[in-house]
């Protein structure tokens, strides 16, 4: 059966990839699990690839690409589902791609990144050797609901598993809490750093209360959002002393970077590699698809920094500010990867993240939506750089800048596809 | 004198899931930009009734159930003080679950019964993850406002009794319960509804309105407001109005 599956797989997938059909990363894991619905079980039984998953709201891509980093520049042999189509499908169909037509996959680790709110699927069909949590935040509240069903429902998934190793951000409540009730191995990871501490909470926050007695949580330092140094008065819950707090080098910038970063060091840590085969093999790191990718184009750099919910907006904002941006492009849009909703752009704080000195350009789907923000934030957009199309945008800031400065461009989800097939001049997935 | 308007925001760190924060942006930057000053009182957990009191205008937000829950503790203690600012016609606007909760009662999925501070005449039933929840960009009209635009996002129905009307008809979307095409409430100058968007920025004139009734009431004195260049927002509401097929 499994052998079919892999044959036919590997056809379809060979076959939308010459035609530029764009739909060859998850077509044929949907036809193979429709077929066998145990097959990513029963192939990744046979293999010994240790598993980890990454999941959490914001960070999993970038995760997910450090930890291929440092596990494949120390020669072991890495699995992924890296085109961004991170659900059973994605896994199944990377598996087809991957694997011999025995169904044998020659990799050291598969490292997945999985969906928050897909996860306890995923962990129904696979028991990962790692799993590593980094956040939950408001997003996507159309598709997913609320932070807390999901943290539930992750609590309830994480008791099924057997022997799991836990490597969870302490500095989120809803995240260092799960680790609270886990007869597992657990390990925290967390920031200890002046240089990012904010006294005063930042807006867009989502999980304030205990998530264990609902009481109002008392935080000495905010780092980002919600994650911060917190207790409950109430209850004594405090945030679990991390076992990794700081690093000597970080390939990213941003303090949501650092978190990723610390989680995919401890976890090489847990594997056993030493501070300096991590150090050395986190220089050569080169960022995910749109996320601080920088791309050149016209003798022209363009820097792309994906921005998905109010939180990742914000800390977009806050780095391309620390880089001096002159001319920044938002782009908008409004479809199923992104969240039909954009009511979340209010709990943008544009007011205090966007300055005098930044030129705007304004596009996407809900480009006006966009400018009224801005209107509203005290920046009002001339309407010669409101742009209904998205290639007029990118070129006009293209024309904007000298070749020593940088393009900057915060896009959702789907528009960063939309402006990578732009700047590439062909369509990725 | 300048005019003065207090806004009164009621738990601005738990009420605040859809970008409902934008409502009072929008009153505030529209009263700045007529030169009437304003002052944002966070009515947070263990607020004052003294502060309430102050207020000219009421905004709440939705949630979600684990802040409702806190929420519902402290605001039942105060529930007689909102009361009587609602009676008074001090303008507010609710939305999504702060409008369910001034109802009478919300029945969870699992059946377990909340009980709303029953100041509006009308109740919310949730029929569980069997039905769909209610999502989507939505258009309703109302006689005063024209066309409202927005977005709905809810799981619970809210059916209206004979002492309340509804906010307005149903153009594109769900409206209340998807069933008798009533989006929201309107009691005097308070008006719950499941809009968000959040619901000022893209309906000037419902923004304008609550800010003409508020001083209005305030200074006893007929008021009209200056008029301001609304054309981005008139652009902003005509993308949507596009899309939907619906005119504004």
């Amino acid at each position: 059966m499994n052998f079919l599956i892999l044959f036919a797989g590997k056809i379809i997938s060979k076959t939308s990839k010459i035609l530029n059909l764009g739909h060859g990363s998850t077509w044929p894991g949907h036809i193979a699990l429709k077929l066998n619905p145990n097959f990513v079980n029963q192939i990744l039984k046979k293999s010994k690839t240790k598993i980890i998953l990454v999941t959490g709201t914001n960070g999993k891509t970038t995760t997910t690409k450090l930890l291929q980093t440092i596990l494949e520049e120390n020669n072991k042999k890495v699995f992924l589902n890296s085109s961004g189509a991170n659900l059973l499908n994605g896994i199944a169909s990377s598996i087809i791609i991957t694997s011999n037509l025995n169904g044998n996959l020659n990799f050291d680790y598969a490292v997945f990144e999985v969906d928050e709110n897909t996860l306890p699927q995923i962990t129904e069909k696979l028991d990962p050797d790692f799993i590593v949590a980094l956040n939950l935040f408001r997003d996507q509240l159309d598709r997913y609901g609320e932070i807390n069903t999901v943290a539930k429902k992750w609590e309830n998934a994480y008791q099924k598993l057997g022997d799991t190793k836990f490597i969870l951000n302490a500095d989120d409540p809803q995240i260092a809490y799960l680790g609270d009730n886990l007869d597992r191995q657990t390990y925290y990871f967390g920031l200890n750093d002046p240089k990012f501490e904010y006294k005063l909470q930042q807006h867009a926050a989502d999980s304030i209360l205990c998530p264990k007695c609902g009481n109002k949580l008392n935080y000495e330092a905010f780092y980002f959002s919600h994650l911060g140094r917190w207790k409950c008065d109430n209850c004594k819950l405090k945030r679990p002393n991390p076992t990794l707090e700081s690093f000597k080098y970080y390939p990213l910038l941003g303090s949501y970077a650092i978190y990723d970063t610390l989680a995919a060091i401890l976890v090489a840590q847990k594997l056993g590699l030493t501070n300096e085969q991590i150090e050395k093999s986190l220089k050569t790191f080169k960022p995910a698809f749109g996320r601080q990718e920088i791309m050149e184009i016209e003798n022209k750099k363009v820097q792309l920094f994906l921005s998905k919910n109010p939180t990742s907006f914000n800390e977009s904002l806050r780095t391309i500010n620390i880089n001096n941006a002159k001319n920044l492009l938002i782009v908008l849009n409004d479809r199923i990867p992104d969240g039909t909703d954009v009511s979340w752009i209010w709990d943008i704080d544009f007011e205090t993240l966007v300055t005098q000195n930044t030129k705007l350009y304004l596009a996407g789907d809900r480009v006006y939506d966009l400018a009224l923000r801005l209107k509203y934030s005290g920046f009002e957009t001339p309407n010669e750089n409101i742009f209904e199309n998205l290639n007029d945008a990118i070129h006009a800031g293209l024309k904007e800048i000298k070749p020593s400065e940088i393009f900057y461009i915060l896009p959702t989800y789907s528009a960063m596809l939309e402006t990578r097939k732009i700047l590439t001049g062909k369509k990725i997935l | 004198m300048k005019q003065t308007l207090i806004i009164g925001w009621l738990y601005p760190t738990l009420m605040n899931i859809y970008g409902d924060r934008g409502n009072v942006i929008s009153l505030s930057k529209r009263c700045q930009w007529r030169n009437i000053k304003t002052e944002t009182i966070m009515l947070d957990l263990g607020f004052s009734e003294d502060d309430l009191k102050k207020c000219d205008i009421i905004l709440m937000g939705g949630a979600q159930d684990k802040q409702q829950e806190t929420v519902a503790k402290d605001l039942f203690e105060k529930s007689r003080a909102l009361q009587s600012i609602i009676e008074e016609d001090i303008p507010g606007l609710y939305i999504c679950g702060a409008y369910q909760f001034l109802g009478k009662y919300y029945k969870e999925a699992n059946g377990n019964i909340i009980k709303g501070l029953g100041i509006f005449d009308l109740y919310t039933e949730n029929p569980g993850e069997k039905e769909k929840r209610l999502i989507g960009n939505a258009v309703f009209e109302n006689s005063n406002f024209g066309r409202i635009i927005g977005f709905e996002n809810h799981g619970g129905r809210t059916y209206l009794g004979k002492n309340i009307l509804p906010f307005g008809k149903v153009i594109k979307g769900f409206g209340n319960n998807g069933t008798d095409y009533t989006e929201g409430a309107n009691y005097k100058n308070s008006f719950g509804t499941y809009l968000h968007g959040p619901i000022l920025p893209k309906n000037p004139l419902l923004a304008d309105y609550l800010i003409t009734k508020a001083l209005e009431i305030k200074y006893k004195t007929k008021i009209i407001l200056k008029k301001l260049d609304d054309s981005l927002e008139q652009k902003a509401r005509l993308a949507i109005a596009k899309r939907l097929s619906v005119g504004i």
